[in-house]
């Protein structure tokens, strides 16, 4: 069994952002990551960030990811386990974990789940047919593999995935038929939206996907306008001839092992699902187990980055590391969390935070 | 309106636009960015001190039209590709439009290309004058776009070119 | 719309009409509904379904999403060779 202080499940922007942060104040850290290479999301990401300095704001995803990937390699403190799935967390606080194909445990003196998030998907008549991908899929596919998807392409939802997704696909040279989006206005950055509309890709708010057609794959979608009850309108139906499909309807937290651990979970529509109760430096209820990133909330890749911080400096903080240092910092994070978040683009995160801290919470 | 359609309305641009005489003395930068974000790094690409730093970064960016000398840093820096140079000093009759690209192919000095509006119509077809590029790092691209000084305005974009993927 | 090729377990092929037959039947929760149809139980392990069911009770129960009871949650998260357990700890 191998043993750690800080045990850091998931090494994407928060969890590499965690494990350099407590590695920094002296505690031995252990990253484990599913995939083959670590830093998450971010190696997809071809577009400039924002956020200010602090959060590499002007760098591109990739280029943060490697940044994030060289600190951790750079540090003695830190060792990172790819092809590494945590499988579960038990009541005497062994994980347990597929390494390379061998079953392994762990026992850590603390843990920091940083999981992400999985796409969600929606039902419609054929929404399994080949050509019909997440947005995330796609972005593995084309950034990762170099593959394109297909020739045209429907994209389902304007949130920051679906926009960004849409304008790496247009850089590939793949043809975007349209956006729609089933909420009446874009939910992702305007600046993101304006860039593709003027490069003439249709933007349809209130509008949805009735049905996917097509014989051995997708040959085409209908899609038709919703009023103001979400209600389909009749006689709005469109018929747009694509080969692909790609959902980007949003993001569940990834909290099963949140949910085993018996770290007490609420459901908030706000944070994108059943997200662990945690305190201010993201200690779950279960003693000695901290969240950060999309698995406590999905929000921006950004504010993923400060939370792992907080999250590595709380863990290392109550393991003794960083007496003097550590308060200061925990301060410094908290504020630039505040400031990500205190905005109209922040709004939602914060009800939902606020709704989560509440005492009134319905336990599953 | 911005947030139904990615189309930015009359009124907002107007907000962000210099007057018809300052857009005459030289280039200078409009920065259409309409929505409150947390985003800085204009203010810190900004040497000339036109865009002021930000109390709060969620604050929108404000740019100094008399202090903007339309060095283009700031185009080339902004993450949500929001920030144009239009220089109406070019000719009488012509104006000179800077936009950020990160298409393949990049257009080529003396190339014609298809300009389009801030909704991606057609507007004509426009001579490219200079290609700068941002870098290895940056690697966003700055297009300058010969345009009619009446359109100097509306020109944001261009009709994408050539890279199609074989069936 | 015709539900029936609507799906909403990928992993065992389950459609919407199924699932719509089990609450209709009675069937409560997602923990009823996974041990008659199998639904969240391959390779993802419910990431897919598990919400799209639990909006299905929500609709037909009448009650918010986030008071459907969730299913137990146990290791293994995902599906795992036998060989891995005999190789290792």
């Amino acid at each position: 069994m191998k043993e750690i202080e800080v045990l850091i499940i998931g090494g994407g922007p928060a969890g590499l952002s965690a494990a350099s942060a407590a590695a920094n104040l002296g505690a031995s850290v252990l990253v484990l990551e599913r995939d083959e290479l670590p830093g998450g999301q971010l190696v997809k990401q071809t577009h400039k960030f924002f956020g200010s300095k602090k959060q590499y704001a002007g760098d591109r995803g990739f280029q943060i990811g490697n940044l994030l990937i060289e600190q951790c390699k750079t540090s003695a403190k830190v060792e990172v386990w790819t092809n590494t799935t945590a499988l579960g967390i038990y009541e005497d606080g062994v994980v347990t974990a597929e390494s390379q194909d061998e079953h392994v445990k762990i026992k850590p003196k603390k843990i920091i789940v940083a999981t992400g998030a999985s796409e969600k998907m929606i039902v419609f008549p054929n929404n399994d047919l080949p050509g019909i991908y997440g947005a995330g899929a796609v972005q593995t596919l084309m950034n990762v593999h170099g593959i394109v998807p297909g020739q045209r392409v429907l994209m389902i939802g304007a949130g920051n995935i679906g926009l960004i997704v849409s304008y790496q696909l247009m850089q590939a040279g793949v043809e975007i038929a349209a956006i729609i989006e089933a909420a009446p206005a874009i939910g992702g950055y305007l600046v993101h939206a304006s860039k593709i509309r003027r490069a003439g890709v249709p933007i349809l708010t209130s509008h949805t996907i009735t049905e996917a057609y097509g014989q051995e794959s997708v040959e085409g979608a209908v899609i038709c306008k919703l009023d103001e009850n979400w209600q389909p309108i009749q006689g709005t139906e469109q018929d747009l001839k694509v080969d692909v499909i790609c959902l980007a309807v949003g993001l569940s937290p990834l909290t099963e092992l949140c949910f085993q651990a018996d770290c007490r979970m609420k459901y908030v529509p706000e944070l994108s699902g059943h997200v662990p109760i945690r305190d201010e430096y993201l200690e779950t209820t279960r003693p000695g187990l901290y969240v950060a990133g999309d698995v406590s909330g999905v929000e921006e890749a950004s504010s993923a980055m400060v939370e792992g911080r907080l999250a590595g400096i709380s863990a290392a903080y109550s393991l003794g590391y960083g007496l003097e240092a550590a308060p200061k910092l925990q301060e410094e994070a908290l504020a630039e969390l505040n400031e990500l978040r205190s905005g109209p683009a922040g709004h939602k995160t914060m009800k939902g935070i606020m709704k989560l801290m509440d005492k009134g919470e319905v336990v599953c | 309106m911005l947030n139904k359609t990615g189309i930015p309305t009359a009124e907002d641009v107007k907000k962000v636009s210099p007057s018809p005489d300052r857009l005459k003395k030289g280039p200078v930068a409009i920065i259409e960015c309409f929505q409150e974000i947390p985003c800085n790094p204009c203010t810190e690409a900004c040497k000339q001190g036109a865009i002021q730093p930000m109390e709060d970064i969620n604050n929108l960016p404000k740019l100094d039209f008399e202090i903007c000398n339309g060095c283009g840093v700031c185009l080339s820096r902004c993450p949500g590709l929001a920030i144009f140079i239009v220089d109406g000093s070019y000719s009488d009759r012509e104006a000179v439009v800077r936009i950020p690209y990160e298409y393949l192919p990049v257009p080529k000095v003396g190339d014609k290309v298809t300009g389009l509006n801030r909704s991606g119509e057609e507007l004509g077809v426009f001579e490219i004058i200079k290609v700068q590029s941002g870098g290895q790092k940056n690697k966003t691209y700055t297009l300058w776009l010969v345009v009619p000084q009446d359109l100097a305005m509306d020109v944001r974009s261009i009709r994408l070119g050539g890279l199609r993927h074989a069936i | 719309m015709q539900s029936k090729e609507t799906i909403v377990c990928r992993c065992e092929d389950i459609t919407l009409d199924e699932i719509k037959t089990l609450i209709e039947q009675g069937y409560r929760t997602i923990d009823e509904i996974k041990r008659v149809i199998r639904a969240g139980m391959g390779p993802c392990q419910g990431r897919t379904c598990r919400m799209l069911i639990a909006q299905e009770l929500a609709k037909y129960y009448k009650v918010p999403v986030g008071e459907v009871l969730m299913p137990t949650f146990r290791p293994t998260v995902k599906p795992v060779k036998l060989g891995t357990f005999a190789r290792g700890e």
